[in-house]
């Protein structure tokens, strides 16, 4: 069954969730390996759910929700404060099932409105280029090089390996390029979650050893599947 | 009606054992041998046994081509790379001092009673370790998780990593080492062993002591997976 782009965009959300199954997921993974939009879909929404982790839960107070069930004790006709409430209210018991599009623009708002909000805070004592607004323009697969020089060397050898793969992943087998796919993605991840934890914490000793490990995998990955 | 369908059974169990090729070498080696076994897609299963022969049995489709040879007591043997990705199972006999360095791409990879030197280096694996007294241990997939029960030397290295899987590890109680775990996931349990760590530092993404007198070094790293440390 050949998938299409638009289908594929329906379930890409539950692919990056694990909840698909496995002919799912290998249809989609057939898909991606061959559609450069959907591949970036992908990467936009791994960005966006990589954020989504982050943020903290806001709940209203526990006296706005006693003058709720006042107001609904009542009976009252609905004022501003009770119409926010139930805005809450609603927003607290809905399962949002929003399109593709919809959460991605969702989530450049908001990202955008922390962008602005990281730089003002952190102009003084962090560089510009080490900014979450310029981090979150960093594809998955195509992540910024750190002033390291071993990461930068590391990077180099990655963007040379991945264009000798690309040229030759249209031969494989569906099969062997789902696998490939597959375990970029789990890489990439890895990567994107490496580079957002040395954003916040830049002398993480860990996150560093973990960054520069993710990029030698890489190597190892790309390696692996150069010569086939 | 009857005969018909037994007919056709027939057909198809012929067919499918005629689609299905067999490859089996026994080699000599004069002393401890050193294997080196690069497949594609599909099982490797290695055991160590009495003899002072290795064997190699793979069941494999017919597009398969396997390529072996010996030198000294290096012995190598490697699936030709081929974009049709045909399968090859492998079922594998040595001593147990045998050297093994055992390469996948696709396919569960399981390792049992062997003392020599281990690499595992794999894409898409599952990798069980078992009952293994190796000096040295290299494990890297990419998806899988890492099983490892055995012992430890006590001037040994002893290196797992999986950036998607679990790497559970179960050695004696008695083991000494010296520990370095990462898990970006920080998810990191090592029971009780976590209570006599010394010298340690403990953060949520990793943890590194040691562990009664130290000694063999255990460097564990997963990224989106647990690592789970047991008492045999």
């Amino acid at each position: 069954m050949i998938m299409v782009c638009t289908q594929c965009q329906e379930l890409l959300s539950d692919y990056i969730d694990g909840t698909l199954e496995l002919g799912e997921q290998a249809h989609i993974e057939r898909h991606l390996s061959d559609c450069e939009p959907c591949r970036a879909m992908r990467d936009d929404l791994l960005q966006i759910v990589h954020f989504s982790h982050r943020l903290p839960e806001h709940a209203p107070s526990a006296a706005l929700w006693a003058r709720i069930e006042s107001d609904l004790a009542k009976e009252q006709p609905i004022g501003f404060k009770a119409r926010a409430a139930a805005f809450w209210l609603r927003l607290r018991e809905r399962h949002f099932n929003l399109s593709i599009p919809q959460m991605v623009a969702a989530a450049a708002a908001f990202v955008i409105v922390i962008s602005v909000s990281v730089i003002a805070f952190r102009r003084d004592t962090i560089s510009t280029s080490n900014t979450l607004a310029e981090s979150m323009h960093v594809s998955p697969g195509q992540v910024q090089p750190l002033a390291n020089p071993d990461m930068e060397q590391l990077e180099q050898q990655i963007n040379q390996l991945s264009e000798t793969v690309e040229q030759k992943k249209n031969a494989w087998n569906p099969e062997l390029r789902a696998a490939f796919e597959r375990n970029l993605l789990y890489v990439n991840q890895s990567l994107v979650e490496c580079r957002h934890q040395l954003s916040d914490n830049p002398s993480d000793d860990v996150s560093q050893e973990l960054m520069l490990n993710a990029y030698r995998e890489k190597i190892r990955l790309l390696e692996g599947f150069k010569s086939f | 009606m009857l005969a018909l369908l037994c007919c056709a059974a027939l057909a198809f169990v012929s067919a499918n054992a005629d689609s299905l090729s067999h490859f089996e070498r026994t080699y000599s080696p004069s002393g401890t041998a050193r294997l080196t076994l690069s497949n594609i897609n599909g099982t490797i299963h290695v055991s160590a046994w009495d003899r002072r022969t290795i064997t190699v049995r793979a069941n494999t489709a017919p597009s398969v081509v396997i390529n072996d040879l010996l030198i000294d007591n290096d012995i190598t043997v490697t699936v030709k790379r081929d974009f049709r990705l045909g399968r090859a199972d492998f079922d594998v006999s040595v001593p147990p001092e045998t050297s093994l360095i055992l390469k996948n791409v696709m396919g569960d990879i399981e390792v049992r009673d062997l003392n020599g030197h281990l690499n595992v280096n794999s894409i898409d694996s599952n990798v069980r370790l078992i009952d293994v007294n190796s000096p040295s241990v290299d494990v890297k997939v990419t998806t899988g998780d890492i099983f490892f029960d055995g012992a430890l030397h006590e001037a040994g290295a002893y290196n797992l990593q999986s950036f998607k899987g679990d790497i559970d590890v179960t050695v004696p109680e008695s083991t000494s080492f010296n520990l370095t775990a990462r898990a970006l996931s920080e998810n990191i349990s090592l029971g009780s062993f976590l209570s006599n760590l010394s010298g340690a530092s403990r953060g949520p993404k990793g943890v590194t002591g040691s562990y009664l007198k130290g000694g063999p070094r255990l460097i564990l790293t997963a990224y989106a997976g647990r690592i789970l440390m047991h008492k045999k």
